[in-house]
């Protein structure tokens, strides 16, 4: 059988065309976070072993003001992000799954429609919306929030849906038919099968929202509203130390964390959730 | 089961917000666009379609292709775009292919692997390169050492020894293809991962030789997930501006991103920037139409193959 | 506690098409009441319009007289075995079965005294904390009884419950449900597309075709006394011939078939022109050609299909047309009559055979051959 699956004779050749691939994309971000352990000034000479850009006194993520509130402000931004995108995001998945009637397919493509939109096209949209219409709101943290929102909202409902399609209309019905009222039809059926799809989609919204750049850059006000990403971009021809690469690296330690830890409360769901389901559910 | 209106009412916030926030403001690109500036040169929409002065970003288009200032910057987004897609596909299929097929037992960590990088920030990704590209920087000296700096300085895709980050145009699409190459793989690796495997041994069965196989079988199934993987990337390409920016100093490289850019935010020419976005749209829509057209055929002849 | 149903010209309708076409059905309490019928011939969606998941067109549902039609599923005293068993993932089989004993107001013990019982009945009590995924097919579908039964419910609907079985679990089911049933007193309707399950197990079968039903009668009627054309069709094999009835004859109907002349008792006896006559495979006997006369047909051997315990012969009449005689495997008829090629006379007893008017035109859609596949599809 490996015989037949094996058209071009020489994997190897594959393998190491994948080999070098998976080296070329990994191995600069690696020296990156490397070097933000750098005791000296360089991010190109390696001077040694250090802390110093993430804690130490001067000039590092933890005192120094711009590199702290840009990181502050980007929590912020995320947090204000999942909190909206997500129920918002479940819903409008709900509602769009068991929508029947014709409208239904041009509200599909509305949700769809930020996923293939240009970042530019979305940020220059916004601000021009953001300064012709909504003068009142106009840029900054608000303005940047909503921007995020919308076009995470679209990566919730998808995801939440493909949940949907595949838990079925079936397990709804037998509630009822068990003697549930649509309340309960939901919040002790549909939901508990839900909430690792609502894990994940929120999961993803907090780490689309902490990497996202264009939109949210254009949506700034001030040097208040400056974002982890817009701290990369301003500052990364100049002279930096490696304390942007430190922060870079805190940027994408916490990505990762959020996603281990997505994935973990996931399992946990998805796994024995008895505990959660008595618990809150009094069954 | 269920009335009719409790879904819609469900859905009703999350419409309402993608109209207000989405829909609007593409209105607003509209108004702006075929609107007026006033004296400050700052932009007063024309709210109502019947004022829309369209003759203005018709003059754009007219100048577009009479050689205008946006024709050179168009054509080299063009180039870059279609260069980065292509070498996506020289080095990304291989890399899907060997993960979809030979992968065996490693598939989940090289997966894993292929995954990573959309996680990490991408602006980080391109500052890991211009650490790497400095002057001084390790990547700079391998180049160098390896022999690859003199390659280029010979053929003319570098201007100066160590000058990676001086307004190449090299650099710009190398770095595009490194920042949206992840992208491309992971539709075309499902794509591939999805090809019923016995219809490939099918195809030996009936004497196909492995190359045969390969060319009659396994490419014409994954030309659907090309295609995706294509237009995948190739849409933000098109309106990526700050790749140019932070791997090259000069205007030499401008995209059409950077056009957009420089009109929108850095200019009072906010007006001239919403035309711009609007033809950019509508480029990038026709794209969209076409590949979708593609898709319907394609996934038809395949199945015929 | 009665749990009689009875449908009042019920009537389904998506969009254009006619699922249910206006069915009037007596399901009298305390009986294994089957629905049977091929994929498409509405059988689910009255199911489901028992149940309350699908809103009638028009008609009505009386539960022991009362309308039920309007009324949302959780509020009706009838419960639904699912076909995919739909056991709540997230619970496990002790709290799947306590699911719908909330909503009937009982103290702790009392509930948990219910679960056990009913797990009892169905014999799961050790697979109590186990989660549902954690289970066999056929485990799944007796958590999923107790689950409905629990809530002693005056009907009890079944929806092809065994089709995800194999053969030898099912059989073994079909055994088990029907005692259930028996112990309980229960209605049960219970629908299938499997012939074979349905003359098992029912007390009464409705056959369903095309949203309409063509006939519903115990077992044994609609087997041997079948109306129409299409329950004869649907029900083992029908031996169908094309027959001119001419006259009557005492009781039984004169009728022409090629040239030769029958006599049939069974069925539409006072019809005449085009009809079609039937005779069950096990009726017919074969006998040396040698053999002339009334009620008899010369034809030819095509082959034999030994099935263990009988042959099934097939035999090719002067007509043409092809009939397929049971002939048990106990010696009384020579193997060498059986041999393809050799020349038989086919007994046909007017009393095995019936006359049939189609009630429909009939149609290529009636499986009549038990031995293929049927689509699992929504009936």
């Amino acid at each position: 059988m490996s015989r037949l699956r094996n058209p071009w004779g020489r994997p190897r050749f594959l393998a190491l065309i994948t080999a070098g691939y998976i080296l070329w994309s990994v191995v600069p971000v690696l020296l990156a976070i490397a070097f933000a352990f750098n005791n000296g000034r360089s991010r190109t000479t390696w001077q040694g072993f250090s802390f110093r850009w993430f804690t130490g006194e001067t000039g590092s993520v933890l005192h120094d003001p711009a590199l702290r509130d840009a990181l502050g402000h980007t929590l912020l931004l995320a947090v204000i992000c999942v909190a909206v995108a997500t129920p918002l995001g479940v819903a409008l998945a709900l509602g769009l799954q068991r929508w029947r009637g014709r409208l239904s397919g041009s509200v599909n493509t509305l949700m769809l429609l930020p996923l293939v939109t240009p970042e530019i096209v979305m940020g220059i949209a916004l601000l021009l919306l953001f300064l012709q219409v909504f003068g009142g709101i106009g840029l900054g943290t608000d303005a940047q929030a909503i921007g995020q929102i919308t076009f995470t909202l679209s990566y919730v409902v998808v995801i939440v849906r493909g949940r949907l399609v595949s838990i079925g209309p079936e397990f709804e019905e037998a509630a009822a038919d068990l003697g549930a009222p649509r309340r309960d039809q939901f919040f002790r059926v549909l939901l508990p099968l839900l909430a690792p799809a609502i894990v994940a989609s929120a999961a993803v919204a907090f780490a689309t929202s902490i990497d996202d750049f264009v939109v949210t850059q254009y949506l700034s006000s001030d040097a208040s509203t400056t974002t982890v990403s817009m701290l990369l971009y301003s500052s990364a021809r100049g002279a930096p130390t490696p304390a942007l690469n430190a922060i870079a690296t805190v940027n994408l330690a916490i990505t990762l964390l959020t996603l281990v830890f997505a994935y973990l409360v996931y399992r946990r769901f998805a796994g024995r959730d008895e505990a959660t389901a008595v618990a809150a559910l009094e069954v | 089961m269920g009335s009719r209106w409790l879904w819609r009412l469900v859905a009703l916030p999350g419409v309402a917000w993608l109209s207000v926030f989405f829909l609007c403001a593409f209105y607003a690109v509209l108004a702006v666009a075929f609107g007026n500036q006033d004296t400050l040169s700052q932009p007063v929409p024309h709210w109502n379609p019947l004022d829309w002065n369209v003759g203005y970003v018709l003059d754009m288009l007219d100048n577009f292709f009479s050689g205008g200032p946006f024709w050179t910057v168009s054509l080299r987004t063009v180039e870059f775009v279609a260069i980065a897609v292509a070498l996506s596909l020289l080095i990304g299929y291989p890399v899907a292919y060997f993960t979809a097929r030979h992968a065996g037992s490693w598939k989940g960590a090289i997966l894993l692997a292929l995954i990573l990088p959309l996680w990490i920030n991408y602006l980080m990704r391109m500052l890991a390169w211009i650490n790497l590209l400095a002057p001084d920087g390790i990547g700079s000296d391998v180049l160098h050492s390896l022999g690859i700096e003199r390659l280029f300085l010979s053929i003319g895709l570098l201007d100066e020894p160590g000058g990676w980050l001086n307004g190449q145009p090299i650099t710009v699409v190398l770095a595009l293809l490194y920042g949206y190459l992840p992208f491309f793989i992971l539709p075309l690796f499902v794509a591939i991962d999805r090809i019923d495997s016995r219809q490939i041994d099918a195809a030996r069965d009936l004497g196909a030789s492995p190359l045969s196989a390969f060319l009659r079988v396994t490419l014409p199934l994954s030309v659907p997930g090309i295609l995706a993987g294509s237009v995948l990337i190739a849409l933000p390409m098109f309106g990526d501006y700050y790749t140019a920016d932070l791997v090259s100093a000069s205007t030499q490289t401008n995209m059409i991103g950077n056009q957009i850019d420089e009109f929108m935010r850095q200019g009072s020419e906010k007006v001239t920037g919403a035309a711009l976005t609007l033809l950019l749209s509508a480029f990038l829509l026709v794209l969209m139409s076409y590949y979708l057209r593609t898709t319907r055929r394609a996934g038809t002849t395949a199945q015929t193959t | 506690m009665e749990g009689e149903i009875r449908l009042e010209e019920l009537c389904k309708k998506f969009d254009d098409f006619v699922a249910v076409d206006g069915i009037d059905i007596d399901m009298p309490p305390g009986e294994f009441f089957t629905l049977l019928g091929p994929s498409g011939c509405g059988k689910t969606t009255t199911l489901r319009m028992i149940a309350g998941f699908e809103r009638p067109t028009s008609g009505r549902i009386l539960l022991d007289g009362t309308d039920v039609a309007r009324v949302p599923p959780h509020q009706r005293n009838v419960n639904t075995v699912f076909q995919s068993y739909a056991l709540f993932p997230h619970l496990d089989v002790a709290k799947n079965v306590a699911f719908g004993l909330k909503y009937h107001k009982l103290a702790k013990e009392e509930r948990a005294k219910r679960v056990g019982e009913a797990l009892e009945l169905v014999s799961m009590s050790e697979f109590a904390r186990r989660k549902a995924d954690q289970l066999s097919g056929g485990q799944q579908q007796r958590v999923a009884l107790a689950r409905a039964l629990v809530l002693r419910p005056r009907v009890l609907l079944l929806d092809e419950p065994l089709g995800a079985l194999d053969a030898q679990l099912r059989k073994n089911l079909q055994v088990e449900l029907k005692a259930l049933q028996a112990e309980l007193g229960i209605t049960f309707i219970f629908v299938t597309h499997d012939q074979g399950e349905a003359l098992t197990m029912s007390d009464r079968i409705a056959v369903m075709s095309r949203g309409r039903v063509e006939q519903a009668a115990p077992p044994k009627e609609i087997y041997e006394a079948p109306d129409t054309i299409f329950v004869a069709d649907f029900l083992g094999v029908s031996n169908l011939l094309g027959a001119t009835a001419v006259g009557q004859d005492g009781g039984a109907c004169t009728v022409q078939v090629g040239d030769r002349t029958l006599r049939a008792h069974q069925g539409a006896t006072g019809a005449r022109g085009e009809v079609k006559v039937m005779i069950r495979p096990e009726r017919i006997v074969i006998e040396p050609h040698t053999n002339h006369g009334e009620e008899r047909m010369p034809g030819m051997v095509e082959r034999s299909v030994y099935l263990g315990g009988a042959y099934e012969v097939h035999v090719r009449v002067l007509g043409g047309e092809l009939l397929k005689v049971m002939v048990p495997n106990d010696g009384s008829v020579s193997t060498a009559a059986l041999e393809p090629g050799a020349a038989v006379a086919l007994h046909l007893p007017p009393d095995a055979l019936r006359v049939l008017t189609a009630s429909e035109p009939t149609d290529e859609e009636s499986v009549t051959d038990e031995s293929l596949p049927h689509d699992p599809a929504t009936a």
